[in-house]
């Protein structure tokens, strides 16, 4: 029976966490982290979860939970760390992003040294990835990360986060599992984790697919890696596929040049075919990642099982993920 | 043991504790199973069997016509297909139905997961049908090489200015073969720079050269076709046409790999159908491409020079390469074999075309 911290429980997929692992009668106990009061979801299944609301960017607090008497009657064996599974495009994080780095550090730190804790799965994201050219390209898990400088602050504080915990893939006797999430489609139809959709323009001339999975598979695949105990790496993504001016229509636009926009189109078409790059940090309007859940498939046992379908709705686009079995 | 014992003043907001004995789940359990079981009896009933929504009361105010349901993303592109009527015009029955044949393992996806869309890719066939029936006026043989369902790696030599050797194979591939089959053609990671570009060899199917994505594909079992020359092969002069340039040697170890047959195709046309005359480097690199050729209508003509010349085409599929009967997977580490076997490979494809070169100049004469 395992007993299980996770952290961030007031994010959407946190929220699925908690409920899959309430429901699973393979867990005892979830001690549920979240900065915030005691979200009102809890509140049913409070019978096998208790809540802790915790800053994990503060040291300080972090060492006072660690050390109390409420952690050491807990006695979590497994760590689920979602620090980014509420990141929506184009929103702030309390606190900047780069403090969701210092505090994964700091929590695997803790995990390594406290003898009772033995895994801990920690949910990454497809985008740390450097892309290569292209609408679409499948990616496996031995792809290079974009260790682009000049990148989006977020992607790169993913990157870090992701390297932080690759440390203790071998040798720490943790169990490390690294889930790296496609864009993540919450049932009201919210995007996270998906820096192409932060922006709302559109590059001319390109249309990246977009690989997404539902944040109910995103809490499956997590649970299933509690369960599996397989340390690694391992790409999740759902069964469907989409252009990105599907999900997020929009229109390029030439910043501080009041043409007509025809010719504000034709200055961007020529800007994109003589440039011999992408600009920093637009890689990913450009390029399109479709991460390979075949490892996560063979190891964890891992299968989507919900559909996601795009609808227009008055104009605007809507997401609806519907259960397909 | 109640949560204050748990140490509850280190943290706010406790409530009822996990802890402590006689929880509320139970109950809780129960009313989640029946309203579970009351939804799936509501689903389950016939429309008719369904409540009936309680009627407007007679005084109720005059709310309008009902809102008009919204069109989902088929249906609004389904009204604005003029392409697609195109298509239905330009295609036969038997294509409609070699198509359905193509985009079957999709599963009603309107993606697959390199971006193939089988409506563009439709649209893209009813018109290249036209180049390869009446342009190129293609003749082809061999069909028996191409496995039914299996995955193939597929080598072809290169040749011409833009890729229409590889668009007349993709389009052999699903008009002639018996069962249809897509090819998917691995192209330059250029390609995959240029805007829309991008865009459309996504969408009929083509993919990046990437070695993720050949893989990905061998596992799905399609058909890859590879032109190992690489960018030497299209930007070859005139004097050194039909001459295959020496062969990358990926496909080798990813055929290795696969376990997948190696099928040499010859195309003899491509060659002649925009003779390079000159590779203007210093103008190339000024604008980031890879070479920039001057035929005898380019830059002459402007962009229309760039059209290829109404050559008659010729395709050949031959006995496939089963280098891993012989060679096992761990060849792939040793240089050597490799090269020997991708040699293999050039040295039949090389005879292939010449022996269709030879032929057609003893009908010139």
């Amino acid at each position: 029976m395992r007993r299980v911290l996770v952290t961030h429980v007031e994010s959407a997929v946190g929220r699925r966490v908690v409920k899959a692992l309430f429901h699973d009668p393979e867990v005892a106990l979830v001690l549920a982290l979240g900065t915030e009061a005691e979200p009102t979801y809890l509140a049913p299944y409070r019978g096998k979860v208790a809540y802790q609301r915790l800053d994990l960017a503060k040291a300080r607090h972090l060492q006072s939970f660690w050390h109390s008497e409420r952690f050491a009657r807990a006695r979590p064996d497994s760590v689920i760390h979602l620090p980014f599974a509420g990141d929506a495009p184009g929103e702030r994080v309390p606190g900047g992003v780069p403090s969701l780095v210092s505090e994964t550090r700091r929590l695997v730190e803790e995990c390594v040294e406290k003898p009772g804790i033995e895994r801990f799965v920690y949910l990454s994201s497809v985008f740390v990835y450097d892309p290569e050219p292209g609408n679409g390209n499948v990616v496996s898990e031995g792809q290079l990360l974009g260790f682009d400088g000049e990148g989006d602050p977020r992607v790169r504080a993913w990157i870090d986060a992701d390297l932080v915990c690759q440390g203790e893939l071998h040798g720490s006797g943790l169990v490390m599992t690294i889930l790296r999430a496609a864009t993540i489609v919450t049932e009201a139809g919210e995007f996270l984790n998906s820096p192409p959709l932060a922006r709302r323009e559109l590059a001319v001339g390109y249309d990246p697919m977009l690989s997404v999975i539902s944040d109910r598979d995103v809490a499956r695949a997590l649970v299933l890696a509690l369960h599996a105990d397989r340390p690694g790496i391992y790409n999740i993504a759902g069964n469907e596929v989409f252009p990105r001016s599907q999900l997020w229509s929009g229109k390029r636009r030439l910043a501080g040049l009041p043409l007509p926009s025809p010719l504000g189109e034709a200055l961007a078409f020529a800007e994109r075919l003589f440039a011999r790059g992408p600009a920093p940090g637009e890689s990913f309007e450009r390029y399109g990642i479709v991460p390979s859940p075949r490892l996560a498939h063979e190891a964890l046992g891992f299968e989507p099982q919900y559909r996601i379908e795009v609808r227009s709705a008055g104009g605007r686009r809507r997401v609806d993920t519907v259960r397909c079995r | 043991m109640s949560h204050d014992e748990l140490g509850g003043s280190e943290g706010p907001a406790l409530g009822h504790d996990p802890f402590s004995q006689g929880d509320g789940t139970l109950p809780y359990l129960i009313r989640l199973r029946e309203r579970s079981v009351r939804r799936i009896a509501q689903a389950r009933a016939p429309a008719s069997a369904r409540a009936e929504p309680e009627p407007l009361p007679q005084d109720a105010p005059d709310l309008g016509p009902p809102v008009p349901e919204l069109p989902s993303f088929d249906d609004r592109d389904e009204s604005a297909g003029a392409l697609d009527r195109l298509a239905s015009w330009l295609l036969t029955g038997a294509d409609e139905e070699r198509l359905a044949q193509i985009a079957a393992p999709l599963g009603g996806r309107l993606y697959d997961d390199f971006g193939m869309s089988p409506r563009v890719a439709r649209r893209a066939l009813a018109v290249f049908k036209l180049i390869y029936k009446y342009w190129f006026r293609v003749s082809s043989s061999g069909h028996a090489a191409i496995p039914e369902k299996e995955g193939a790696l597929l080598a072809a030599n290169h040749g011409g200015l833009l890729p229409f050797d590889a668009t007349m194979i993709v389009c052999d591939a699903i008009l002639a073969a018996r069962p249809p089959r897509l090819v998917r053609t691995v192209v330059d990671r250029w390609a995959g720079t240029l805007p829309f570009v991008n865009v459309f060899y996504a969408r009929v199917g083509q993919v990046i050269g990437t070695r993720d994505n050949v893989r990905e594909l061998l596992r799905l079992k399609q058909l890859v076709l590879v032109f190992p020359e690489g960018m030497a092969g299209i930007k070859k002069r005139a004097a050194e046409r039909y001459v295959l340039q020496p062969f990358h040697l990926g496909f080798v170890e990813e055929s290795l790999r696969h376990r997948v047959p190696i099928i040499p195709v010859a195309v003899v046309g491509a060659d002649d159908q925009a003779p390079v005359l000159w590779d203007l480097q210093p103008l190339a690199k000024l604008l980031g491409l890879p070479f920039f050729p001057i035929t005898p209508t380019f830059p002459l003509l402007g962009p229309l020079g760039l059209l290829p010349y109404p050559v008659h085409y010729e395709i050949a599929y031959g006995e496939p390469f089963r280098f891993y009967d012989e060679f096992p997977p761990e060849s792939v580490e040793d240089p050597h074999a490799v090269r020997y076997m991708a040699e293999q490979v050039r040295r039949r494809i090389q005879e292939m075309v010449d022996e269709r070169v030879l032929a057609r100049r003893a009908k010139r004469r």
